[in-house]
């Protein structure tokens, strides 16, 4: 029992930055529809940047910051130079420019970085665990909780308090009238790749002082699909909820599924951890197409 | 559309219906024919023989591209499922090849075959969710089966099978054609002449039959398609067994030009380049798969040609070239869904109607 606390609990915390990473897809694919598949490379994209800054001497805090000036830079730059021409371009072309960025800028991070394991050095974290009772929990899950939990604060009050933030959820619920009422569209979608871009920079920042910063973590970037598929595409607590579910998901699968032994045999040589969200993913499928808080789209000829 | 020259009329369906209709046409084949098996692999080498293995070399990848990309064609263009897997089917193709010869010891000719029906089953596995699941929510399911096939099921299992470490190392002279050996470039391009050849001509005949307009039908509308009475899941599977028995060949093909095979050569990059050469190439053409696989497989030698003559200026990026590689892809990628969405099979269909109607506009 106390394995199985302890790895959910880890699993907890690992999956609320997933819930941010994808909190930050969701709204891309809400506001604009565009199922975007670069969001590995902007996770990896935010990690390398917040080293860069942190290497300089700057305290991590600050380095965070800038990274998310970063990120709204970037965020601008990538719309509108690659996503606006193609507003209402057909469903694979919008995903293979997706595509293009991951390339491009995947290119663009091993050229400047190299391809080398990267770490924070000094650590941003104190490296021995916090006991509470039963439980060990190393100080880095905590710290990038908090982290995760208060940038999610931020994006879901600026969502539902600021005034761009109700633009956009005015945008998404009906582009044609938010438009008549006003409200730009192209800003809308702008900011939504500028959030995207900070969500998923801190995200991947965060990943980055758990496991050590290389393009790995552009595959733990590409876990947000599974997360924001079982909840549901345009659903922003399906996103963070699925996030989480995850991440425990995973932690799961690796504490007790690599270690299965039946009758002596090793059932998984490992490595199931990686894919289980995935086939988590395909079965929820299977019974609702829709993921589990997704609008069903009736469809007529 | 075929257009004819002044006087020639058809009287058949049959007729009208034909490949290769006019005297020209069966000269401008023979042509192509002599071109593909005679100059290119004889009469180059003649001149130079470093570059003729340097062209048929980069023939093969190109070869490899096309037959890689025909299943992808068929499956976006044709079918309109959106798959982003289909590198597990390549890879499903090399190892059951690689395995029938190394574990089992049958000869190449009949792991060939063996791999194409064992990748189109797999794929009809992957592809049994597209009867409940659409549009976005699919294109998920098809990333799945990258990464159970190549990332979990092949590393963990099949590359583990007779201890042979993860990377199988395929000795000289383990691909062999009945008494002679696939080893020399010339005999890879000769046996991939054949292979995507053949892949061509089945698929472009399928596209005319009942099956091909089905899956047409299914592409343009599924419930409109079902309404007219098409068994849609039936056709999408059968469009998914097309689709990994041709990536299957594609895998069991590329072995020649390998020396050893492992996880890394099929990973999610080669999927999503794989969708790439059919959007440079043009979506719903065959020829766009050519196109797309010729562009694909010259971006990198132009590149290391420049970066060959931007030595004397940046020695340092000649440590680079992998990042600049896909530096160009993506940026290639973007740019031609940007300003050149229809492919270049539209370019050349434009530039073959301006040489037919020349001297006039149209």
């Amino acid at each position: 029992m106390d394995v199985f606390l302890q790895l959910a609990i880890t699993g907890v915390m690992v999956g609320s930055i997933y819930a941010l990473v994808a909190l930050g897809w969701t709204l891309i694919y809400k506001s604009s529809g565009v199922l975007n598949l670069a969001m590995g490379e902007l996770t990896l994209i935010g990690a390398y940047v917040s080293w860069t800054f942190y290497e300089w001497g700057l305290p991590y805090l600050v380095a965070l910051v800038l990274t998310l000036g970063v990120g709204i830079v970037l965020g601008f730059l990538v719309e509108r130079l690659f996503l606006q021409p193609l507003i209402g371009e057909s469903t694979l072309t919008v995903i293979m420019v997706t595509v293009g960025i991951s390339f491009l800028l995947r290119g663009v991070i091993v050229f400047i970085w190299g391809s080398d394991t990267l770490v924070f050095d000094p650590p941003v974290f104190p490296s021995e665990p916090i006991r509470i009772g039963d439980l060990v929990i190393g100080q880095v899950f905590i710290w990038s909780f908090v982290a995760a939990l208060v940038m999610l604060a931020i994006f879901v009050s600026f969502f539902r308090y600021a005034r761009w933030g109700l633009a956009m959820q005015a945008t998404s619920d009906d582009e044609m009238a938010s438009r008549s009422l006003g409200i730009s569209a192209k800003l809308v979608y702008a900011i939504a790749w500028a959030i995207a871009f900070m969500a998923a920079g801190v995200g991947g920042s965060l990943l980055g002082n758990i496991n050590g910063i290389n393009i790995s973590i552009g595959f733990l970037g590409l876990l947000v699909l599974p997360a924001v598929v079982i909840g549901g595409l345009n659903s922003v607590p399906g996103a963070i909820i699925g996030g989480i579910i995850i991440g425990v998901l995973q932690n799961l699968a690796g504490g007790y599924l690599d270690t299965l032994v039946i009758a002596g045999v090793k059932i998984f040589p490992g490595g199931v951890k990686d894919i289980f969200p995935f086939v988590v993913m395909t079965l929820v499928l299977l019974v609702k197409p829709y993921g589990l808080f997704g609008w069903e789209r009736i469809e007529r000829v | 559309m075929m257009r004819l020259p002044a006087g020639i009329y058809h009287e058949t369906y049959r007729q009208d219906q034909q490949w290769w209709q006019t005297r020209f046409v069966w000269a401008r084949m023979l042509f192509l024919f002599l071109l593909l098996f005679v100059v290119l692999p004889l009469g180059l080498p003649m001149l130079d023989a470093s570059i003729g293995r340097y062209v048929l070399g980069l023939a093969n990848l190109v070869g490899y591209f096309i037959l890689g990309a025909l299943g992808v064609q068929l499956l976006i263009g044709y079918t309109g499922q959106i798959t982003l897997g289909h590198a597990a089917f390549i890879a499903v193709g090399a190892y059951v090849s690689a395995l029938g010869m190394l574990q089992f010891g049958l000869p190449y000719p009949v792991t060939l075959p063996l791999a194409a029906i064992a990748s189109g089953l797999w794929s009809v596995l992957f592809g049994l969710p597209s009867a409940r699941v659409k549009g976005y929510y699919l294109i998920m399911t098809t990333m799945t089966a990258q990464f159970v096939t190549v990332g979990f099921i092949i590393t963990q299992y099949v590359a583990q099978v007779g201890g042979r470490g993860v990377a199988f190392s395929l000795p000289p002279g383990t691909i062999t054609f009945g008494p002679f050996p696939v080893e020399s470039e010339l005999s890879k391009y000769y046996l991939m002449l054949v292979l995507v050849i053949g892949a061509l001509v089945v698929v472009a005949n399928l596209l005319r039959t009942r099956v091909g307009r089905a899956w047409v039908a299914i592409r343009d509308n599924d419930i409109a398609a079902e309404v007219l009475g098409v068994n849609v899941v039936r056709y999408k599977l059968l469009a998914y067994f097309v689709a990994g028995a041709l990536g299957g060949i594609a895998g069991a093909y590329w072995l020649t030009s390998l020396s050893a095979v492992s996880p890394e050569h099929f990973e999610f990059a080669l999927s999503l380049e794989l969708v790439g050469m059919i959007l440079i190439g043009g979506v719903g053409s065959l020829y766009g798969v050519v196109f797309g696989a010729l562009f694909w497989a010259l971006v990198p030698e132009a590149i290391q040609f420049g970066v060959a003559g931007l030595y004397p200026f940046f020695p340092e990026l000649f440590g680079k070239l992998s990042p600049l590689r896909l530096v160009a892809f993506g940026l290639a990628i973007i740019l031609f869904l940007l300003y050149e969405p229809k492919g270049l099979a539209y370019r050349w269909w434009q530039i073959k109607n301006y040489i037919h109607l020349w001297p006039f506009s149209y």
